[in-house]
Parts: structure tokens; C-alpha cells; sequence
């Protein structure tokens, strides 16, 4: 076997390695939201047993050992009741009466933090005396869903799991691109998300599903008539969902677990018929909402795989090559203080805001843990809305501002001593402090017979007037440099040509600006975009937010309604648009020009 | 087609100690191949951009043809010019480039097509029309710039240092295949360059540019054999002409036999009518050859040897002036000896004190 060959098979057993181990964290995703789902169900069955149990005595803090008995085994029997179950009284099992007891230590674990526990393949939660009384048992319930080896294999994670070690032995071999194994890593991990995700929702089905039948249950066991059920004596029941579970009056529906919009927030809701024309809804914040940092995980290690092959690939040829090794090297070093400071200030900034985002951090974020609510929340926010159509209609100026540019450098562009005093005079207001030109601008612009900031119609407009002035000499700073960056030679041969002034412009100037053109168009519009001192100085949005801008906005949220998960989200949003904008420009404007 | 006449053309550019062109009088005939050579700075760029209409002239006028075209624009003249850096419009195609000038111009679409294609074809260019300049090789660039010029079919073409970018080998190719063109179009031709060579090679007639002043006109073989100046002289020519400094001392009353040059260590009889005192000897490195020590008109120290196969160079200090031979075949001379120095006295050039030529 030579070495090539050998370090093939290395590649392809290290990504099979890879493959595994996404498959694991895929599997312990799934498990961990199977157990918490079990947990929920535990909870809940505790807190129906409780509901519907009568004490042993009218001051005893225990229930009645008999009709626990008959309510335990009943679970079992309910129909559509999924989860194997079981519940102690004490130690001692009721609704098997040959399962081994539990043991001692367990329960008084139990009776200590009264958290929940795992205990032999199954969820332990405490079960408390009539009106949350002490610990006098325990519930135990097995999560449902795949386990064992079926587990592993039924999902889509391990068909693509096949797939990505198949394409990692085709690159490995030299039979196929690397971005095909990177792309089947990538699909691994998506699948292996979709895997988790799945079994999330399926935990969330299933404490509803259950929670369904106990409430159903409960109404027939409580005294009094089914139709006027007390929502608070079933509440507990709802409660054991965990945080944000609650139970609501609701008309009827169909009575299968769904997700809802309510409040702004998705909601996993079943709804229960208690009794005639009686109806109650579930609702719980849906677990597949919190798995956002599975996704990150599985993405995390599934391109392990990938950047290991490359680097392992790359350092194989640097030590074919020593010197290109030495050169890289040394190049990231020299690269390295740049390469910080972007990381620190411009990379580490964005994944901070992108967190708070996602955490909807502040007052009034998504709720219920990590998601994307945050951004449907602000995505849904009017006002967020007209800030964007106010800064559209802002960024309209930049065109104007580089059509007056580009006029002012072809007349500037020749060197005596009064064209370079004019390029001087232009370019101070963009040399000049932005707020004290606000403030110079305000003051100017409410002297005259009309209050050109008093009205919504105008305030924009004045605005945009005044960034045209200060933006003017600054892109005709640039437009000079392209201007004169343009070998003299091809405007002598148009006019050797034939080609008049006009014609010299259109067709050869112009067009060899472009470049210049499209870098002053980007940062302009880019610049636009996040336009915030002359608003925050000079209107402060208004009048009645008439020049509220994204910017402003984003400020406006996060500092002055201390929403900073939704200010974050707004910039990131704000950030994506920017890119796509700027990207559409490229893709519009740069065909390269080579200078021959 | 159209003669091209210059007449005392001054140009002085702004804060320039010394004008880049001084009342240079010249005619380019109908039809004419006219090299302007000259070294960088010399002004014939300049005279050929004041010819384009590129420079505004000082003083002086341009005729072209009977046309005094001084004060028209580039437009107006009926000229092409080929720039040195080739100026092919970069963003555009070399269609579009051969075809910008008569877009310019309003030709119909279906002439601008028709004469694009004759010329391309012409210039080997078909297959490369739809190129950018940026995917042309030098030789091809230079070719495009030639269809641009050539598609116009004007009065004059300018040429100003075309070939200096490029390779040995293409330019010996490029240069033929201009002095074909230029048989076939029988169109006036200027051409500008440096290289004594290129302006031996093709010219008609040769102008000698040096300080903004016009030195000499004529052809190849006037210019190189009654070269009007010490600089002419030393400029056209490879290796250029000795020219050693001397004074000029009459032997004794009578015919011009007696009358020598002593000129550092060399002491040479000339033909001359009387003259006294400082002047200039000049003689062509392949009119100066190698004798004895004693037997020629004085002896040299030999400095270098360069045996180039088909001639040898050998360069001498002749009583501290150098002196350089051009001696056919592979000569057997050994650096640092003594050795006696020879001149075709028939070929000799005097020069006066001013540096003119003395007939």
C-alpha cells in the first residue's frame, strides 16, 4: 500500500469518525429533548394525581392510598395514553405491582431538591401531597420516540451521514471536488438538525397529546358538573409543562397539538373538550423553539471534517514545500493584528448582537428562550417598517450628491493654485464636525419664512439637502483620484478619434470610472443606510417620524426602550440588507476593467 | 493624401526653462515615410502632437496640405495617431475600438461593419475582434492600434514610438510589415523614435530632433554619411561617430596638404582649405583601423576588446580621447598594449568649433 493511498484511507476513516460523532451529538439532542419530554409528561401525570386524589383524611397531608391505587392504574388504561408509567407511593409501586420498588436513596433525593431525576431509563419527578403538600411518591415516565439502535438509523442524519463519508472517500481518492464533501458535511449537519428538531416537536406532541387525555380525565373525575370545571383546579395539570405552560378557555377545535401565533410568539396549543360546549387550550412554548444551538453545534463539528481535510491537505503540501509553509506562516503573522482587531472589534461585536437577538434580550423579546421570534417580532413592528421606507427614501440622495460630484471633479480636475483652494472649499463640510453641521443646519434651516424641519413632507428632504453638501466633496475627493488615474492617452486618441467633449465623457471616461464610481456608490449607499447623527441631532425622528431611519430606530429600541434584542436584531437585519444591496451593486456594476 | 508642413514651430510649455520645440521648419511630402529621431527630449514627440493638434504651437503653423490646421481641433485634421502605450480603450472591445473613430464620425452601421472587417482582415486581427485588450499579446495590441488608425483612411498617420514596447524579435517583424503598409497605402507617414536604427531602417527621409532643433532632414544615407553636426554624427550610427576634439595647424603656406589635425595623440593630414585653430575630427569606427605601433597617424591604448563574431570592437584612449574601431572578423588584440592607429582619410569629417559641419 503506498502513501497516497494510506492517506486516503485516513482521510476517509477520519471522516467517518466525523460522521459518527455528528450522529452522536444528533442522538444526544434527540435524547436530551425525549427525557425533558418525559419530564413534562411526569409532571403533569404528578400534577393530575394530585388534582384527583382525595386526601386520606380531611387534615392528612397524603392522599388516599386506594383511590391513588385506582387513578394510577387507571392512567394506563385511558385511551390513546402513550407513555409507559409509573407511580410510587413511598417506594412502593401501584401501577405494576411486580416492578422492583424504588429505591430509598432516590426518593429522599427527591424529598431534598425535588428537581427531577433519570433514573433507569426513566424520568423520576416528585409526586406532593393534596394542595402541594410534601413529597409523598413519585412519577415515573418513559420518554417515547426511537431509542436504541433505531435511534441511530431511522432519520434522515444517517442516510446523510452514508453520504458525506461517501463524498469524503471520493475527494479523499481523487475522484471528486472537496466542496462536494463540504457540501454533504454541510448537508449532514442540517439533516442531523432536522433529526433533533423532530424529536423536539415530538416531545412538545407528547406532553400535549398526554396532557389532553389527563384533562379530560380530570373533569370526568372531579366533583361537579364537567361543563363548570374551575380552570384553576386543572391549572396544576397545564403547570407541569414547565415554564410558560398555561391553560386558557378556548372554543372548540380540532383536538390534535398544532402551533400557534399568539402574542407574537409561537405557541404549541392543544385543545381539550372537558365537557358539553366546554372547551380549554394548552398552550406551552414549543421545545423545537430552543434548538437553535443544536443547529450551531451540529454545523460546528459536522465542518470539522472538512477544515481538518483541507488543513491536513494544506499542511501536506507545505511540508512538500517548506517555504510556502514558512511564508503562510509568516504571512498570518504579519496579518495577525489586523486579523484581531477585526475580530475583536467587527466580528466579536456581530455574534454579541447576533446573541442578544437571539435571546431577545430586554424588555419585550421573543420570549421563551432563543429563536428567530425576535426577528418576526421586529419584522411585524410598523414602525420598523416606515423607518425603512424613510431610509430608502434618504438614500436617494446618493445619486444626486455623485452626479454633482463627478460634475464638480471634471471641472476640477486640472492643478492651479485656485482649483485647489475650490477642491478645499468642497471638501470642508465633510472635514467639519458632524454635530456642530447639524446644529449649524438646524438653526439655518428653521430661519427662513418656511420651517423646512416642521413638516414631514420636507423634514427628509432637508435632510437629504444637507448630506448632499456634506457628502459632495468627499466623492469628489475620490472621483478626482479615478479622474486622474486615467492614462491621459485614451482622451487624446478620442479626440485624435473624433470624439467630442461630450462624447469623451460617455465613452471613455465614464466607463473607465466605473470602478471608482461603483466604490463611491457603495460606501454611499452603505453610508445612507446607517445615517443616524444628523437624525438623532437635528429631528430626532420627527416630525411625527418623518425622518426615523433604520439607524434611529435601532437606537431608538434599544436605548430608549431598552429592547436591546430587538435593536440587534433590527441591525442585523439592517446588515443583511446592506450586504444584499451592496452585493447587487457588484454584481450590476464590476465588470472588470484591465488596463492594457 | 496630403503633405504635412511645418513652419518655425515653437512650442514652450509652461515654467519649462527652455521651449520643447524652436522654430522648426520642416516638409513631409505626399506620400512621404519620414522618420523624426531624436533622443528622449529632444521635441519630436511634441512636434508630432502639435502636428495632431494634441499641443498648441507657440508660434509657427501646420500646414496639411494647403490647409493651415494650427488652430483646428485633433477632429478636424483628417490624421491618426498610434500612441506609444498603443491607447486601445480598455473597456472595450478591439471591434469597438477600430470602430470607435468612425462612430464618431456618423458612418453608416453597415460601412462601419464593412471597413472593420477589410481592415482586421488586412492585419490578421479577424479572429480577435471580439477580444479585450487586456487578452492581447503586445504584437497584437500594436496591430489593433494600427487597424484604428488605419480604418479611418486619413490624410495623415502619426506615429509616435510604436514599437518601443515591444520585443527585438516583433519589432524587426512589425517593422517590415508597417514599411509593407505603408507601401500599399501610400499614405504620409511620421514616425517618431529613438533608436537610430528603426530610423535608418525605414525611413524615406530622416529628421534629427536635438534641443527643440530641427538638425538635419535628408535620407538614411546623407544623414549617416554628411551627418550635419557633432551630434548627428555621434547620435546616428552604432557605435556612433569618433569625434575627438583637436586644433587645426597649417604645416606650411600653400595647398591644403599641409594643413593637420592634432587631436590627441593622433596628428592627421587633412584635405581642407585654410583653417586655424579649434576644431572637431570625425571618422566612422569602421574608417578607423589598427596598425603598428608608429606606423599610422599616431598610437592608442587599448581599453576593451568586444569580439562579436562578424566584426570586432576595440576601444582605444587615443592621448586621453576615446577612439573606437570597428574591425571586420575576429581580430587578435590584446587589452592594455600599444598599438598604432589607422583612418581612411577619404572619410573623414570636420567639424567647427560650433560643432557644424565643415564642408
Amino acid at each position: 500500500m503506498n502513501g497516497a493511498r494510506a492517506r486516503a484511507l485516513t482521510a476517509t476513516v477520519a471522516a467517518t469518525g466525523v460522521a459518527v460523532a455528528v450522529l452522536a451529538v444528533a442522538r444526544w439532542g434527540e435524547e436530551r429533548f425525549a427525557r425533558a419530554g418525559a419530564v413534562t409528561i411526569a409532571r403533569s401525570t404528578a400534577a393530575y394525581l394530585a388534582v384527583v386524589t382525595p386526601r386520606a383524611r380531611a387534615d392528612s397531608g397524603d392522599f388516599n392510598l386506594s383511590q391513588l391505587l385506582v387513578q394510577a392504574r387507571a392512567l394506563t388504561t385511558l385511551p390513546g395514553w402513550t407513555s409507559p408509567v409509573e407511580v410510587y407511593h413511598e417506594t412502593g409501586p401501584l401501577v405494576d405491582a411486580t416492578a422492583p420498588p424504588l429505591p430509598a436513596a432516590e426518593l429522599a433525593q427527591l424529598r431534598r431538591d425535588e428537581g427531577a431525576r433519570w433514573q433507569d431509563g426513566a424520568a423520576l419527578v416528585p409526586l406532593r401531597g393534596p394542595g402541594e403538600g410534601d413529597v409523598v411518591g413519585a412519577v415515573a415516565v418513559r420518554p417515547g420516540g426511537r431509542g436504541g439502535l433505531g435511534g441511530w438509523l431511522f432519520g434522515w442524519a444517517f442516510p446523510a451521514a452514508l453520504l458525506s463519508v461517501a463524498a469524503a472517500a471520493r475527494w479523499a481518492f481523487g475522484r471528486g471536488p472537496r466542496r462536494t464533501y463540504a457540501a454533504a458535511a454541510l448537508l449532514l449537519a442540517v439533516a442531523a438538525y432536522a433529526d433533533v428538531r423532530g424529536a423536539a416537536r415530538g416531545s412538545t406532541d407528547r406532553w400535549l397529546a398526554a396532557t389532553r387525555l389527563l384533562l379530560r380525565e380530570a373533569a370526568t373525575r372531579l366533583p361537579g358538573s364537567r361543563a363548570r370545571v374551575a380552570l384553576s383546579d386543572l391549572a396544576p395539570v397545564a403547570r407541569g409543562g414547565g415554564e410558560g405552560a398555561e391553560l386558557v378557555e378556548a372554543r372548540s377545535a380540532p383536538e390534535r397539538p398544532r402551533r400557534l401565533r399568539v402574542a407574537g410568539a409561537t405557541r404549541a396549543v392543544v385543545v381539550a373538550r372537558l365537557g358539553t360546549g366546554r372547551w380549554v387550550q394548552v398552550r406551552t412554548s414549543p421545545a423545537e423553539a430552543r434548538t437553535g444551538v443544536w443547529l450551531v453545534a451540529l454545523l460546528g463539528v459536522a465542518l470539522v471534517g472538512p477544515l481538518t481535510l483541507a488543513g491536513l491537505q494544506w499542511v501536506e503540501h507545505g511540508a512538500a514545500r517548506p517555504r510556502a509553509l514558512r511564508e503562510a506562516v509568516t504571512a498570518w503573522a504579519f496579518l495577525a493584528p489586523a486579523a484581531l482587531h477585526l475580530a475583536l472589534f467587527s466580528v466579536g461585536p456581530l455574534l454579541v448582537s447576533l446573541y442578544l437577538a437571539v435571546h431577545g434580550w430586554g424588555e419585550g423579546g421573543g420570549g421563551g428562550g432563543p429563536g428567530l421570534a425576535t426577528f418576526w417580532a421586529v419584522l411585524r413592528d410598523p414602525l420598523v417598517w416606515g423607518s425603512l421606507r424613510n431610509t430608502v427614501l434618504y438614500t436617494l440622495y446618493v445619486p444626486v450628491s455623485m452626479a454633482l460630484a463627478l460634475g464638480v471633479a471634471l471641472v476640477l480636475n486640472r492643478s492651479t493654485r485656485a482649483v485647489r483652494l475650490l477642491r478645499a472649499a468642497f471638501l470642508l463640510p465633510y472635514l467639519s464636525s458632524v454635530v456642530a453641521v447639524a446644529l449649524v443646519w438646524q438653526s439655518m434651516m428653521s430661519l427662513g419664512p418656511y420651517d423646512w424641519l416642521g413638516s414631514p413632507r420636507t423634514a427628509l428632504l432637508a435632510l437629504m439637502v444637507l448630506s448632499i453638501w456634506a457628502q459632495v466633496g468627499y466623492q469628489m475627493m475620490v472621483f478626482l483620484a479615478g479622474l486622474q488615474g486615467i492614462p491621459p492617452a485614451y482622451l487624446e486618441a478620442a479626440r485624435v478619434d473624433g470624439a467630442n467633449g461630450w462624447q469623451r465623457f460617455w465613452r471613455v471616461t465614464f466607463p473607465l470610472l466605473r470602478p471608482v464610481t461603483l466604490f463611491v456608490l457603495a460606501t454611499g449607499v452603505i453610508g445612507a443606510f446607517q445615517v443616524f447623527t444628523y437624525v438623532y441631532v437635528i429631528t430626532g425622528g420627527g416630525p411625527l417620524r418623518g425622518t426615523d431611519v433604520v439607524a434611529h430606530r435601532l437606537y431608538q429600541m434599544a436605548w430608549e426602550s431598552l429592547q436591546f434584542g430587538r435593536g440587534s436584531a433590527l441591525s442585523l437585519l439592517l446588515f443583511l440588507v446592506l450586504c444584499g444591496v451592496t452585493w447587487g451593486q457588484f454584481k450590476l456594476l464590476s465588470r472588470r476593467i484591465e488596463h492594457a | 493624401m496630403a503633405s504635412v508642413t511645418l513652419r518655425g514651430l515653437t512650442a514652450t510649455f509652461e515654467g519649462a526653462a527652455r521651449p520643447a520645440l524652436r522654430d522648426v521648419s520642416l516638409e513631409v511630402r505626399d506620400g512621404e515615410f519620414l522618420v523624426l529621431l531624436g533622443p528622449s527630449g529632444c521635441g519630436k514627440t511634441t512636434a508630432l502632437r502639435c502636428i495632431a493638434g494634441l499641443e498648441d504651437p507657440t508660434a509657427g503653423d501646420v500646414l496639411i496640405g494647403d490647409r493651415v490646421v494650427t488652430q483646428l481641433p485633433p477632429a478636424e485634421r483628417d490624421v491618426a495617431m498610434v500612441f506609444q502605450t498603443y491607447a486601445l480603450y480598455p473597456h472595450l472591445t478591439v471591434r469597438e475600438n477600430v470602430a470607435f473613430a468612425l462612430e464618431m464620425r456618423r458612418v453608416p452601421t453597415a460601412e462601419i461593419e464593412r471597413r472593420v472587417a477589410d481592415v482586421a482582415a488586412r492585419l490578421g486581427l479577424t479572429d480577435l475582434l471580439d477580444r479585450q485588450p487586456a487578452q492581447l499579446s503586445g504584437g497584437q495590441r500594436q496591430r489593433a492600434a494600427l487597424a484604428r488608425a488605419i480604418v479611418r483612411a486619413p490624410q495623415v498617420f502619426l506615429f509616435d514610438e510604436p514599437l518601443s514596447n515591444l520585443e527585438p524579435n516583433l519589432r524587426t517583424e512589425l517593422r517590415a510589415e508597417l514599411l509593407a503598409l505603408h507601401r500599399t497605402l501610400r499614405a504620409t507617414m511620421l514616425y517618431v523614435t529613438h533608436d537610430q536604427v528603426e530610423a535608418m531602417t525605414m525611413g524615406q527621409r530622416i529628421a534629427v530632433l536635438h534641443e527643440g532643433r530641427l538638425r538635419q532632414v535628408g535620407t538614411p544615407a546623407e544623414v549617416y554619411e554628411r551627418p550635419a553636426d557633432i551630434f548627428v554624427a555621434r547620435f546616428v550610427g552604432n557605435p556612433g561617430m569618433n569625434v575627438l576634439a583637436g586644433r587645426a595647424r597649417t604645416l606650411g603656406k600653400g595647398s591644403g596638404e599641409e594643413l593637420v589635425v592634432e587631436a590627441g595623440s593622433l596628428v592627421v593630414p587633412v584635405t581642407l582649405a585654410e583653417y586655424e585653430g579649434q576644431m572637431y575630427l570625425g571618422a566612422r569606427p569602421e574608417h578607423v583601423g589598427l596598425s603598428g605601433v608608429d606606423q599610422g597617424v599616431g598610437n592608442g591604448d587599448v581599453l576593451r576588446v568586444e569580439p562579436l563574431g562578424s566584426e570586432t570592437i576595440v576601444h582605444l584612449n587615443a592621448g586621453g580621447q576615446p577612439l573606437v574601431a570597428r574591425l571586420p572578423g575576429l581580430v587578435n588584440v590584446q587589452v592594455g598594449t600599444r598599438v598604432g592607429v589607422k583612418v581612411d582619410r577619404q572619410r573623414l569629417h570636420l567639424f567647427d568649433a560650433a560643432g557644424e559641419r565643415i564642408p
